[in-house]
């Protein structure tokens, strides 16, 4: 069960106004794409939902319950998980150890357990592992487990961080732009492990660049310009939305669409 | 390979009880000295390489240690029982400030610790209760129940028993749930806090941890030399520490034993060299700190990894390359410039 409501949600950096009132409701085990041209608010507004930003106005629950007091890493306890655009890999680590992290709050074995070797701290190991190696199945990476992450091409290290995040068990999984810089395939791999998860019920909110991808994988589609809440309905309602057409389509980057 | 692993281990500690039999007093003097300098380096490792939290007072919890450890056994409880409060109050400082400094990061946390450690001095120095800039003399011999230890071999044994007790303690943190999450953080807090890490909590515990560390050794320390004053734990004292740490590989438990033996023995031997007859006045100094700067700008320049890591990695490629092409190692390189 996840729904997320947004309410009068803004924030401004100096003068730019980049959120500003957005209200928002995604049903739960919607698919939600979120698209809008550079600088419309989208990465913003997915930082003000996970706890990364404070905004200045306005707030964020999810079923209902407010997220607003909480710091980031709460947020990620009540259920919110977001894979970010730039990879934020561990690169230290290897491709299991980075998807572990993810599954931090699956188990719950601290330092105390972990310095005396407590029977707590074998069981979340093992429970982590185990957590850790089916989210890799489920993105297709079992094979490179053991591999340095820094190794593994950009697209797979997106798919790597897609995997930290359903690690998680997340109620609302957040992916900004996980399809940029993939090439076909993986595009394709992606957009089946999306519509996988939607068949699931997980709820997810999607920002995209390409309109053909957000379209073929939300149900419905919200449009950010400048901060504000300028269309919202289904894929096709939206194409149609002479805003959208003056704002971004127009731009001739949906084209292609 | 695996075995070959414990042969070693097994080796090294045979080394370890065997030495202080065969030193002379010389030797013994800057073997426990090792032992320990690494107990406090070990949680610099863990702190820098784990954590990304830089301390240059980190020499504070080690003289907080000796003077917990002093002041308990001169009111008259067992010494043991100063030894064993001298991590547990180091902690506690550590935790106290942690709380506002700890909100910094980079050059800002490093200058702000070098600061702590220069209000410490001061304050002891304007303290009676800590014997002043005078210091604490008459401290006990300590006593493991009836045994009193009286020798410089049995603090040898003292010493590196702690350090062993460090270096558990460190790798089982390192190897568990808190410490993938310590290391998460070093490289992003914003993407550990999106995986539910505490990430300012985290960085506390291990910055306590690491001031346990220094605690215990301190403690030690305070027993073997039977004094204390602020004028033994001087700056260059906390940045010997991090140069050790940097030098051994930091986030290598292992490397910060080794860097601290390197360095210790190393500036040891050249202080002697200072002082053999024919030397001008100011030639141990020159020797010693030339030697921080020397060791510290080539461990940087061509084994940035530290001493340990880098032979470890040489070892692996070594008979990584017999056993045919290492295909981790190579897409690690292809990996890099992008």
């Amino acid at each position: 069960m996840a729904e997320l409501q947004i309410t009068g949600l803004s924030r401004s950096f100096g003068g730019v106004h980049a959120v500003q009132d957005v209200d928002l409701t995604v049903a739960d085990g919607e698919t939600r794409g979120i698209i809008g041209p550079n600088g419309a608010g989208k990465s913003t507004l997915f930082n003000l939902i996970s706890g990364h930003l404070r905004p200045d106005r306005g707030g964020v629950s999810l079923d209902g319950r407010p997220l607003d007091r909480l710091p980031a890493h709460r947020r990620a306890r009540r259920g919110v998980a977001i894979v970010f655009q730039a990879a934020r890999i561990f690169p230290g680590m290897t491709v299991l150890e980075n998807v572990m992290v993810g599954a931090h709050l699956r188990a719950s074995a601290g330092f105390t357990a972990a310095v005396l070797r407590l029977p707590a701290h074998r069981a979340a190991e093992r429970r982590i592992r185990e957590l850790a190696l089916d989210s890799l199945d489920r993105v297709g990476l079992s094979d490179r487990a053991e591999d340095p992450a820094a190794s593994l091409p950009i697209g797979l290290q997106r798919a790597m961080q897609l995997a930290r995040a359903l690690c998680a068990d997340p109620a609302l999984l957040l992916l900004d732009e996980p399809a940029s810089g993939l090439r076909a395939p993986e595009r394709e791999r992606l957009a089946s492990i999306v519509e996988e998860l939607h068949e699931d019920g997980q709820t997810t909110l999607l920002i995209e660049h390409d309109v053909a991808f957000v379209s073929r994988l939300s149900d419905r589609v919200t449009v950010l310009d400048l901060g504000r809440v300028i269309a919202e309905g289904t894929p096709e309602q939206v194409r149609d939305d002479p805003a959208v057409v003056s704002a971004y389509l127009g731009t001739g980057e949906g084209a292609a669409a | 390979m695996r075995s070959a692993g414990v042969w070693a281990v097994l080796a090294v500690a045979a080394a370890t009880l065997a030495l202080p039999l065969v030193l002379d007093s010389g030797g013994l003097a800057v073997y426990v000295q090792v032992a320990v300098s690494a107990s406090v380096v070990v949680g610099i490792s863990l702190l820098m390489g784990y954590a990304g939290q830089v301390s240059l007072g980190q020499a504070v919890f080690f003289a907080t240690g000796g003077y917990t450890a002093a002041l308990v056994s001169q009111a008259g409880l067992p010494t043991l029982a100063g030894l064993l409060a001298a991590p547990v109050v180091a902690a506690l400082c550590a935790l106290v400030l942690g709380l506002p400094l700890l909100r910094l990061r980079g050059h800002h946390l490093a200058f702000a610790t070098i600061a702590v450690h220069l209000i410490f001095l001061a304050v002891v120095a304007q303290t009676d209760a800590l014997g002043g800039s005078t210091g604490l003399q008459g401290i006990p011999l300590l006593s493991l129940g009836p045994v009193e230890v009286s020798t410089n071999q049995g603090y040898a044994y003292v010493a590196w028993a702690v350090l062993a007790v460090v270096v558990v303690v460190a790798r089982n943190i390192v190897r568990s749930r808190p410490g993938r999450a310590l290391r998460a953080l070093a490289t992003s807090e914003t993407a550990a806090a999106s995986s539910g890490i505490p990430v300012g909590r985290y960085k506390l515990t291990v910055f306590a941890v690491s001031a346990a560390f220094a605690g215990a050794a301190g403690g030690v320390f305070a027993f073997y030399i039977g004094f204390l004053s602020p004028g033994m734990f001087p700056v260059s004292m906390s940045i010997t520490y991090v140069v050790m740490a940097v030098v051994g590989g930091l986030g290598s438990v292992w490397g910060a034993v080794a860097g601290t033996a390197l360095v210790t023995v190393l500036v040891h031997y050249l202080g002697v060299l200072g002082t053999l007859g024919g030397m001008p006045d100011y030639a141990p100094s020159v020797l010693t700190y030339a030697v921080y700067g020397l060791v510290l700008v080539l461990t940087v320049l061509f084994l940035p990894h530290g001493v340990l890591p880098s032979l470890a990695d040489w070892w692996r490629r070594r008979s990584g390359a017999r056993e045919g092409r290492d295909r981790a190692g190579e897409e690690e390189r292809e990996a890099a410039p992008a």
